[in-house]
């Protein structure tokens, strides 16, 4: 059992750093421990930020929230509710999915998983967020990038680099977040009872018009079932395209769309505001697979090529989800299937996309590798990287690939 | 010109300028190779002209085996490369070195792949970003970030600068559209960062260079994403009587939930100017205008039109109008895209400065720039991407005048030190280049800067890529400023320094 220590200042942070580092102890870095993610490391000292929480300053009419690392996720979003504001990248709820029960985590954790929700294609991932940071490096030296506002190009864009680098980089002590009006109103439409070629197709269709969808998902029929929602028909697959703005706007655009989709009118029904946005929170935070014991993987590839992986995979049966207009798969597989978990991530390459292990059992975390880079060069940039962070590799170390 | 500190030249190198131009025809065509002074000549500056230097060599290769071969020689062999795109930068972040190989991309024009299915283009860097829109307008998309060089600048260049333009703060700067890149690394290594998809895993090493200012590696192949045309586009014109109220109106926009894809304000200097120079149609009898425009479905933008009207007035706006169709809406944009050669027939010569406040300071700013102005003894013209807080003072002075361009300098990096002091930013879009590179320590500290310079070692060890530029060379942060060389030496060689 590794020990934890909870700092409650940034100088704390640097001490404890700045120790570890010249006895050359490795630590295991985390914000909330939400989120069991990465490759399984052990160290004996972890550090934790639930003592290091709290709104810095949250501007609205700047657009902008600067936040201390350990601060709850649901706490900053109850925050921006005040104001009719929230973070348009729909950070996950990835509590369902580890333990089936609500918990956001703290920010920190959630920069650096670079985790974001069903609007990513519309709106950027949270990396598209990110205005600044403050953080401590290996060598326990306070380091900070960017700012508050968005137009900023002084200096390389660090705080891109730090956000999904899993705590191998920094220890994230401060973050500063774009933040975004709520939409007035989000309305749903549904097409039952279609395949996932048809599905991707009126995705396509939907992206090809200037109707601005905001959300895009297709859930075949044995996965839909754990929706509770009146009018929604969970008997058969489900495809999804949101619509978000001023009413009369969103109203005016789901017509549009339901002339454009008249050829499935006899399946086309509407969820009205309140149910379409627990749709995409539930689907956001990947309720799906709700305290699931298997492996889930996250699939991100060009939305082209999703048809022809799933068609490859067509005899496996496999339970899957479809966001962000196609360019998302979200798989989950049986525990001890090393051999279908390969022969996924072969035919992934293959296609273009990438395959990262969300959750898993700690005795596949050790098995299977968390990422699917095969490419040397980048493996050796990257490591160099890292060096020059952590010369002595204290954050973090092995959480992405072995040796980084 | 002000005494500028630049790498060492290195004099072997320029001893064996010969033999490397000869080596240099083993990788490319001979013709892409120039080396006699009048055919160098050209490429002597970028847009920020107000300093020169001849590279030792031009070489304009034509694929990227050719452009890793280069540079697998020059990183062989010691020899500096400045990388440049269509050479349009405003800080001088192609400002070739005495002992360099400038690389210039211009051969690589061509759209590589139209990919509406995955709504992404690939494209070869040295494309300008406005040919982009044009090959995919047949079918209603368009390339989203529209720096006002889109004419002439590249793609390439767009990357290293991460460009921005008018709709940034609804569509985001070039780091938000960009897809992937193909990169050769100084040691001639080709990677690929990213592609068609939406994201990559690792890590964001594509969000890196992106903004690198040619500092990590030499972009080779560009995919972006693509958006389709927005429904409807509709531009309010306001004018204010006082710059407070205008910022004011500004910040309620936003605060009113309302995010418009493009929001601009002119001074009375440079509006009056604009107007004088493209017949835009501006009032007159205001101090500052704001242009909003806003974009949607038909019924979206007539409710937010009306919502922007209504505070407006709360905000005591004494102009007003609504553009009816879309070339009166083109016209209340032409003033502003007019802003550079309006300016340009005002004074022989201005510095267009770069930085990024907090929207609500906007008055505050405005006021010290004024007051630095009568201090500076020079007139001074402003425009504000209100949207992003990105502000572009033009400073008016006379090249001819060498004690005018200093006090030039001196007013703008003023200016810049004041945008820093109210929560801002030294360069909201241009890059720091040279311009503002000795003002970095405004906003960085020691550990700040040595850290994004150890990046610069993990791509670059030897430092051959684009050196001098964008970070503090020969003194440290503490002692700021720009440093007098004299003959080459510095004092305290051994005090570690950069």
């Amino acid at each position: 059992m590794a020990e934890i220590y909870s700092p409650s200042s940034e100088n704390e942070v640097v001490d404890f750093i700045k120790n570890s580092n010249s006895l050359q102890f490795p630590i295991e870095i985390s914000g909330n421990n939400s989120k069991p993610i990465g490759r399984l490391i052990q160290c004996s000292k972890s550090l934790q930020f639930k003592n290091f929480s709290g709104i810095v300053e949250y501007l609205p009419e700047e657009l902008y929230i600067k936040v201390k690392s350990g601060t709850s996720l649901a706490l900053i979003e109850a925050e921006l509710d005040k104001k009719n504001q929230e973070l348009a990248f729909e950070p996950s709820d990835m509590g369902f999915l580890y333990s089936g029960k609500s918990n956001k985590g703290s920010v920190g954790g959630a920069v650096s998983c670079n985790l974001s929700g069903s609007r990513r294609f519309r709106a950027g991932a949270l990396r598209d967020h990110i205005l600044g940071f403050c953080g401590v490096n290996g060598k326990g030296e306070i380091i900070k990038s960017g700012g508050t506002v968005v137009k900023n190009v002084t200096g390389y864009d660090v705080s891109k680099l730090i956000t999904g680098s899993y705590g191998t980089l920094v220890a994230l002590t401060e973050i500063v977040l774009k933040v975004q009006p709520k939409n007035e109103e989000s309305q749903t439409l549904l097409i039952n009872n279609i395949n996932l070629k048809m599905a991707l197709n009126i995705f396509s269709k939907a992206m090809h018009t200037s109707v601005e969808i905001s959300g895009a998902c297709f859930y075949p029929a044995k996965v839909s079932k754990f929706f509770k929602l009146n009018d929604l028909d969970t008997n058969t697959s489900i495809t999804a395209i949101r619509l978000e703005g001023p009413k009369i706007s969103v109203t005016e655009r789901v017509n549009i769309l339901k002339k454009l989709f008249h050829e499935y009118k006899k399946t086309i029904s509407v969820l009205e505001n309140y149910q379409s946005r627990i749709f995409w929170q539930n689907t956001t935070d990947l309720q799906f697979f709700n305290n699931s014991k298997n492996v889930v993987v996250k699939i991100v590839l060009p939305p082209l090529n999703t048809d022809q992986l799933m068609n490859n995979f067509e005899n496996e049966e496999l339970k899957y989800v479809v966001d962000w207009a196609g360019n998302l798969i979200w798989i989950e597989l049986a525990e001890n299937d090393s051999v279908l978990l390969k022969h996924l991530r072969t035919e992934i390459l293959k296609l273009s996309g990438h395959m990262t292990i969300i959750k898993a059992p700690n005795h596949v975390r050790i098995r299977e590798d968390f990422l699917t880079t095969v490419d040397e060069n980048i493996k050796v940039l990257s490591l160099k990287i890292k060096e020059s962070f952590d010369p002595k590799k204290i954050l973090n170390p092995g959480k992405m690939y072995s040796g980084i | 010109m002000t005494a500028l500190a630049m790498p060492k030249i290195d004099q072997l190198v320029l001893d064996d300028k010969e033999k490397i131009v000869r080596d240099l025809k083993k990788y490319t065509n001979s013709i892409n190779i120039i080396s006699d002074p009048d055919g160098i000549t050209p490429y002597e500056t970028d847009a920020f002209t107000a300093y020169r230097k001849k590279p030792m060599v031009v070489v304009l290769p034509e694929n990227t085996t050719e452009v890793s071969d280069i540079l697998k020689y020059c990183y062989k062999n010691n020899i500096k490369v400045v990388p440049r795109g269509s050479g349009t930068g405003l800080s001088g972040g192609a400002l070739p070195l005495a002992d360099c190989v400038l690389l210039g991309l211009s051969k690589f024009n061509q759209i590589l792949e139209i990919d509406f299915e995955n709504r992404c283009v690939v494209t070869q860097p040295g494309v300008t970003n406005l040919s982009l829109t044009k090959a995919v307008e047949h079918k209603g998309f368009y390339y989203a970030p529209d720096p006002s060089s889109q004419i002439t600048c590249s793609i390439g260049g767009n990357i290293a600068e991460n460009s921005g333009g008018v709709h940034s703060l609804k569509y985001g700067t070039t780091t938000n559209n960009v897809l992937g890149v193909e990169v050769v690394l100084m040691d001639g290594t080709i990677v690929r960062f990213g592609g068609k998809k939406l994201e990559s895993e690792g890590y964001d090493l594509l969000g890196l260079i992106t903004g690198s200012e040619g500092l990590l590696g030499v972009v080779t192949e560009v995919t972006v994403k693509i958006l389709k045309k927005p429904q409807s586009v509709k531009a309010l014109l306001l004018g204010f009587q006082s710059i407070e109220d205008t910022g004011q109106c500004v910040s309620e926009i936003i605060s009113g939930g309302i995010i418009p894809a493009g929001m601009e304000i002119m001074d009375k200097p440079l509006l009056k100017a604009t107007d004088d120079y493209a017949k835009a149609g501006y009032p007159r009898d205001v101090e500052a205008i704001l242009i909003v425009e806003l974009d949607g479905t038909e019924s979206e933008v007539n409710i937010l039109i009306k919502k922007v009207e209504e505070i407006a007035k709360k905000n005591n706006s004494s102009y007003l109008r609504i553009s009816k169709n879309d070339e009166e809406r083109l016209r209340f944009w032409l003033g502003r895209k007019a802003a550079f050669p309006a300016i340009g027939d005002l004074s022989p010569d201005y510095l267009c400065m770069d930085g990024t406040i907090p929207r609500k300071k906007l008055a505050e700013v405005l006021k010290e720039i004024t007051k630095l102005s009568i201090k500076h003894n020079l007139r001074v013209a402003n425009c504000f991407h209100a949207g992003d807080g990105n502000l572009h003072p033009l400073i008016m002075f006379d090249s001819n005048n060498k004690s005018e361009f200093k006090r030039a300098e001196k007013f703008g990096t003023d200016i810049l030190k004041y945008c820093v002091k109210v929560g801002g930013v030294l360069t909201g879009e241009h890059g720091v280049g040279i311009e503002k590179r000795d003002l970095m320590c405004e906003m960085f500290n020691n550990e700040d800067i040595q850290q994004q310079l150890n990046i610069k070692k993990a791509f670059d060890e030897k430092s051959l890529l684009n050196p001098g530029k964008v970070y503090p060379i020969l003194h440290r942060c503490a002692e700021g400023g720009k440093m007098h060389i004299h003959k080459g030496e510095t004092k305290f060689k051994d005090i570690p320094r950069f």
